[in-house]
Parts: structure tokens; sequence; C-alpha cells
């Protein structure tokens, strides 16, 4: 039986004030996950960087990105999210 | 001038509160390898933000034998930053090389022309050797600083606590700064935990005419500070200074005396600078 490789990058860490975020194959369209300091708090601004972040590369639906936050402001998760996101993607930085 | 680490949040976002005069982002030394991107990423996003107070803000880039440079360039200037650091200078050649870099980046992303500045660190034998044709090579160029472990491993010395491997060095770049008309800047002292030795370090360098001293833990920040800050008395005698100046102006002479001492242009410019050291405005004295 063959297995089919997932393709998944990631980016950050989990100091403090930062995130790691991970982007992956996702066969069920655009698929965000936060989990950590501020998942329940701030769910709804993180997810519009997320999507603002990946719409501004030009980024598919087919992601399943999964964040684990540290207390990361905006611009240390869009930094991780496009870092993660070109990896995945294999973009040049 | 502070040094952050590039790929660091807590440090990048924060470094401004422990009050240094500058920042330096590391995109260099403080970054692995694997983490470049990342790192070059999260500096441009966090300058884009800005928010760093009154602080001066660079970027060291990786050298110009990496395949980084051109990229680290472009997210610096990009976001308009006063300077770029560039580590490992040894000719005048990678200065122009540098300049082109940086302006065809002001010129994309519509940044004034010529006004991103370069630091040269030297951190090599044959840098320092060359400082005044480096320092030279380029209108940009607005400091020159020594290395610290690179050049002493380069001299082949090994970094002792006194800096004996430096004093030499040091000397010699301050002519060269002055001769040049850019500023010298001091390396970092890596001992964190050594207030007393800091302050021998930093005294010495301001004796000789250093203009400032890079450091890389918010602790020594105070240090040099305390340092770098002209006394009472020194205040008080260059605002003397500049008001018999001023008051010399005015009838029409050139030069005057003060306390039995010849004030001339030296002098005053001296007087100018410690005030302007000290928050000063001569033009308020």
């Amino acid at each position: 039986m063959e297995a089919n490789a997932i393709k998944t990058a990631r980016a950050g860490t989990l100091e403090s004030m930062d995130c790691l975020v991970a982007v992956a194959d996702s066969d069920a369209g655009r698929v965000i996950e936060i989990s950590g300091a501020s998942a329940v708090r701030f769910k709804s601004s993180m997810e519009k960087t997320i999507n603002d972040t990946l719409d501004a590369l030009g980024a598919g639906e087919r992601l399943r990105i999964s964040v684990r936050d540290n207390g990361a402001l905006g611009v240390v998760l869009g930094a991780r999210v496009e870092t993660a996101y070109k990896r995945y993607a294999g973009l040049a930085e | 001038m502070l040094y952050l680490p590039g790929n660091n949040p807590n440090m990048l976002l924060r470094g401004h509160l422990f009050g240094p005069d500058g920042l330096v982002i590391d995109l260099e030394d403080a970054v692995s390898a694997s983490e470049k991107d990342a790192a070059r990423v999260l500096t441009r996003e966090a300058l884009r933000r800005g928010g760093f107070g009154r602080c001066e803000v660079t970027v060291r880039i990786n050298g110009l034998d990496t395949g980084f440079w051109r990229d680290d360039v472009a997210a610096a200037v990009s976001c308009g930053v006063s300077g770029i650091r560039a580590p490992k200078v040894e000719s005048p050649r990678t200065v122009l090389d540098l300049d082109e870099e940086i302006s065809e980046a002001e010129e994309k992303y519509g940044v004034t022309r010529g006004s991103t500045k370069i630091f040269c660190l030297l951190e090599s034998a044959r840098g320092v050797w060359r400082a005044y044709d480096i320092a030279t090579a380029s209108p940009r160029v607005t400091a020159i600083l020594p290395g610290g472990e690179d050049l002493a491993a380069d001299l082949r010395a090994g970094r002792s606590k006194e800096g004996t491997e430096l004093e030499w060095i040091r000397r010699m770049l301050i002519v060269a700064a002055r001769a040049a008309g850019v500023d010298a800047l001091d390396t970092v002292f890596p001992r964190v935990a050594d207030d007393d030795g800091l302050r021998r370090e930093t005294a010495f360098v301001k004796q000789l005419g250093f203009d400032g001293k890079s450091v890389i833990h918010p602790n020594q920040i105070p240090v040099i500070h305390e340092i770098y800050a002209p006394t009472e008395k020194e205040i008080e005698t260059a605002r003397r200074i500049v008001e018999a100046a001023s008051a010399a102006a005015a009838r029409g002479l050139g030069a005057v005396s003060l306390d039995g001492r010849m004030i001339d242009a030296p002098v005053i410019r001296g007087a100018e600078y410690t005030l302007a050291r000290a928050g000063l405005s001569a033009e308020k004295v």
C-alpha cells in the first residue's frame, strides 16, 4: 500500500511573542486552526491576518494553516504565515 | 546602538524600550542559515510597522560574499531604514557594489536617492588597512567600525579582557575616520556581566575619539550613556565658550580669550559637540 506524502512547511517558534505556523495540503478548502495564548480572545482578527497574508501572496484555498501562538502580535503572525507559505510553495523569499 | 536578532520578535519589537540611541537589526551572525528567509520577512514587517521611538534604525545585512545580501538590502531599503551595516568590508569595491544595489532599491521603492547610509564593519586586517579608502569610497559611508571577534581571529591574537589586540586598530580607525569625515563607532564589549570592564573600555574609546559604541545586551546601555554624557562642568565650560565666541563674532573678532585660553574654531566646534551630546543646541545657549 502506498501512502501519499502530505506536503507541509513551518515557520516561527514557540518563544514569547512568537508563534509556530504550519502550512499543509488540504482537501477541505482553506482550514485555519489556532491554539495557544490568544486563540480564544483574538481568533477572528488572527484569522483575518492569516487570510489577508495568504491572499496577498496569491495563495489558493487548498491549504491547512495551523498556528500555535505564544502572544504574537499581528505583524509577527503575518510574517510567520508569509514565510511558512513561501516555504510550502517553494517560493524564494 | 543595540544589536537585535532579526528573527526574535520579542527583542525586535521591544528593544527600543531599553533606551538605546540606535538599533541594529541583525540578519547576519544572529540568524542561522536556515532562518535567513524568516528573519528577513519578520524584519521587513517590523520595520513597516515602525514604532521604534527616537532610535535610529539600521540593518546588518549578510556579507556580500553570500547569496543573501541583495534580498537583505531590498527588504531594508524598501522600509526606509537609516542605514545598512555591511559586515566584513575589505575593499572600496565592496562599498561601490553595495552603493549600486542600494541605489537600485531606492529607485525601485521610491526612497529618496542617497538617503540610505552605509556603516562599514572592518573585520579583517585587510579591511582595517584600507579603512580610509573604504570610508571615502561612497558619500553614503557615514561610519566605520572595527570588528571584534572576527578581527581578533584574523590577527591570530584572540580576544583579551583588556582589548590589547585592538588598541592600535582603534587608534588607526579614528585617524582614518576623521580624515575621511565619517564617524568612528566602536565594536561590542562581549562580556555582558562585566560592567567594570565595559566602563574601562568605553572610557578608553571615548578618549580616543570614538563617537559611540555598539552593545549586545540592554544592560550595557546605561553604562555607555553614563560615560558618554558630558559632566556638568564640561557643559558649563562649553556653554561659556560658545557664548564668548558668539559675543566675539558680534563684535567682528575672529578669536577671543576665555580664562586665559585662546578660543578658536576647533575649540568652538568641540564645545558645540559637547552641547549636542548633552541634548543642548548651541543656538539656545
